[in-house]
């Protein structure tokens, strides 16, 4: 099942193979990630979309090892492709020595609700400057210097005396920024954005986005982006994964997911985004149904009962991934009628 | 800071005037007054009228309330609390000598209700669902359920006459000079007083702490690649702080009050026998000034936990 694209090795910052996590609550297992394969390239941008609860964020926290005791990583690897060589980050003890040095140093993470997310007893200073403290050399003055800097390049404004607030003295995009700060702070190769922007209102999200790029170009970040929001895969994305009841139903570069979608569900997606300019009467397709009962899956292909183009062999057993393109892959029973436009 | 501080301490004035007055009226609701406490029925029905109004007028009862009631407050702003009915002493030199032995009670069970029951706590929220965790779980409730008395009746009988390890009570024998002497007197009375305490400190540190454990920001500093220690202690301990630090602001009256029955148990020389004592001899001078020591104890205690929450909590300093 395992499916590797013929890039070059020194391009990929982080592969994941085969992933599957599991939840384990009252006897009854949840098979919240279901054998995810992808890669992320350096410099690059790798969107990951899908509807709650379909397992993109248990993926970013099965890589830096945030999973909830309840939950564990079941098979796969996760390989972080370091200057030092390669490392398996899923055979790291979770909060042992090794994986603590890499987390917040060399992957770092922002989370969605920058309102939770930081703590509020503590000054921004003091958490930009912990996670200096912990991976660099700079000690004392310098660490506050750092972090200064660091919400200048932000754009935050009067980054000297925004050091010494509060979380809860910042407003809700300045939050963020901070957050970005913070996980910056030590230049990390891969950035992991949780949906970034979900709690941010339209103007800030788009300010966000575009420090985010920023950063990439500047930094060459590789940025693995957890969205719902298919206007932000057109935006930001170099690479896309979609995600559907723990498996990735089609991946490929943004142009070939969004111009060629070659899965129904991906289709759906895209139907379902309103496009500005076509009035209120334009015809936003919903996708039919809800997801299906994770403790209580379908057998066949996890999209099936949803699905427009439903065979009977849809229903028999998953879809195996087949490979458009060196780059582009897919798990359809149908993709090659649907490539070529059947509409039933 | 400087102006909050001093804001809640003017709140405060206003309402420790309201609270004295409070008391004030309700002694004087209760049947009989002074006169009646002073002399015995048989005395009382002999008595001559003229006789007894002069003596009411010495004593000031014939003036109305409201004066009476700011006469009273005008000695006390001069530390004058009145004489004892039954024995005419100072009440301000009774509560010189028993003032110190409740606190010096209080503060030792303070300290080690508060040191013990967030150290239990913190344990317990962090090795949720485990052995110790039950455990603790358990005693807490066994420590929150029991009363006092029973706690220092069952101490003394295995402690002081069992064992023989440690006095029965009291606080002090003439030979003693240092408080190293005293201190096997205070062992039993202030363990007692405060295991109530340290279970109820430690039931709130656990949920405080799960709480806070469960909230976003620890992800974040465990993604920052923090050790366990400090996202545990710092980021979890310093956020489930605020909780605790209230509670045991509020339960500090209720330490003061424990104190009753502790010192009665222990025979611990304080103003919470001293308080039975007088209740007993309606003694009722005396009464008002422990409970307005109550009251003001309960008053500057909560302006001391407003500013510790603020020191705390930046969110609150900064009146968000």
């Amino acid at each position: 099942m395992t499916t590797t694209t013929q890039l070059p090795v020194d391009d990929i910052a982080l592969s994941v193979r085969d992933l599957k996590t599991f939840f384990y609550t009252n006897k009854r297992c949840n098979k919240a990630v279901n054998g995810v394969s992808f890669e992320i390239r350096k410099g690059k941008t790798l969107c990951i979309v899908g509807e709650s609860g379909c397992g993109k964020s248990v993926t970013a926290s099965a890589i830096m090892q945030l999973l909830p005791t309840l939950s564990r990583i079941e098979e796969g690897e996760i390989i972080y492709h370091s200057e030092r060589g390669d490392i398996r980050l899923d055979t790291l003890e979770r909060n042992g020595k090794a994986m603590r040095s890499i987390r917040g140093s060399e992957i770092a993470m922002i989370f969605q609700d920058p309102m939770t997310a930081l703590n509020p007893v503590f000054t921004i200073g003091f958490q930009i400057a912990e996670n200096l403290r912990y991976h660099t050399a700079l000690r004392g003055r310098q660490l506050m210097d750092k972090a200064i800097d660091l919400l200048r390049s932000m754009g935050i404004p009067a980054p000297e005396r925004r050091v010494e607030q509060f979380p809860h003295q910042f407003s809700g995009g300045m939050r963020q920024r901070a957050m970005i700060a913070m996980a910056m702070a030590c230049n990390p190769k891969i950035l992991i954005a949780d949906e970034p922007t979900t709690a941010l209102d339209v103007t800030i999200q788009a300010q966000i986005f575009e420090l985010m790029a920023t950063l990439k170009r500047e930094h060459g970040t590789a940025i693995m982006l957890i969205t719902h929001d298919m206007g932000v895969v057109a935006e930001l994305a170099d690479d896309v994964a979609v995600m559907y009841m723990g498996n990735i139903v089609e991946a490929g570069t943004v142009d070939e997911v969004l111009r060629r979608p070659s899965h129904p569900y991906t289709r759906a997606l895209l139907d379902s985004v309103p496009v500005l300019g076509r009035g209120k009467n334009q015809d936003i397709r919903a996708i039919p149904g809800s997801t299906p009962d994770p403790f209580n899956r379908p057998k066949g292909c996890q999209f099936a009962d949803r699905c427009a183009y439903r065979l009977d062999a849809c229903e028999l057993a998953l879809p195996a991934e087949t490979q458009l393109s060196p780059t582009h892959r897919v798990r359809c029973v149908r993709h090659e009628e649907f490539a070529n436009g059947v509409r039933s | 800071m400087l102006a909050y501080v001093i804001r809640r301490v003017l709140i405060m004035i206003p309402m420790a005037v309201a609270i004295s007055f409070l008391i004030y009226l309700g002694l004087d609701a209760t049947p009989g007054d002074a006169v009646s406490f002073m002399l015995s029925p048989e005395q009382m029905s002999g008595a001559n009228p003229e006789r007894l109004a002069e003596l009411r007028q010495a004593l000031g009862l014939d003036q109305p309330l409201f004066v009476r009631y700011f006469i009273w407050l005008w000695g006390l702003l001069q530390g004058n609390f009145g004489y004892t009915l039954t024995g005419g002493v100072p009440i301000s030199d009774l509560l010189a000598r028993r003032l110190p032995a409740t606190l010096e009670l209080a503060a030792v069970a303070l300290v080690l209700s508060t040191v013990f029951g967030s150290i239990l706590g913190i344990i317990s929220a962090l090795r949720r669902g485990s052995a110790t965790d039950n455990t603790l779980t358990v005693v807490g409730m066994v420590g929150v359920s029991i009363p006092e008395f029973f706690f220092g009746l069952v101490a003394i009988t295995v402690f002081a006459l069992n064992l023989g390890w440690l006095p029965v009570g009291g606080r002090s024998m003439p030979q003693y000079i240092t408080f190293w002497d005293r201190l096997p007197h205070l062992v039993m009375p202030s363990l007692v007083l405060s295991i109530m305490m340290t279970a109820g400190v430690m039931r709130y540190a656990r949920a405080a702490m799960l709480d806070a454990l469960n909230k976003d920001f620890i992800k974040t500093a465990r993604s920052k690649g923090l050790p366990e220690w400090r996202v545990n202690l710092l980021h979890g301990f310093r956020v489930a702080l605020t909780p605790v630090v209230v509670l045991i602001g509020f339960r500090l009256p209720a330490l003061i009050g424990g104190s009753v029955i502790v010192e009665q148990v222990f025979q611990w020389p304080g103003v919470g026998s001293l308080f039975v004592l007088s209740v007993r001899n309606q003694d009722y001078p005396v009464v008002m000034a422990v409970a307005l020591i109550s009251v003001v104890t309960v008053l500057v205690v909560s302006v001391v936990i407003d500013v510790l929450t603020a020191i705390i909590d930046p969110r609150v300093r900064l009146g968000n």
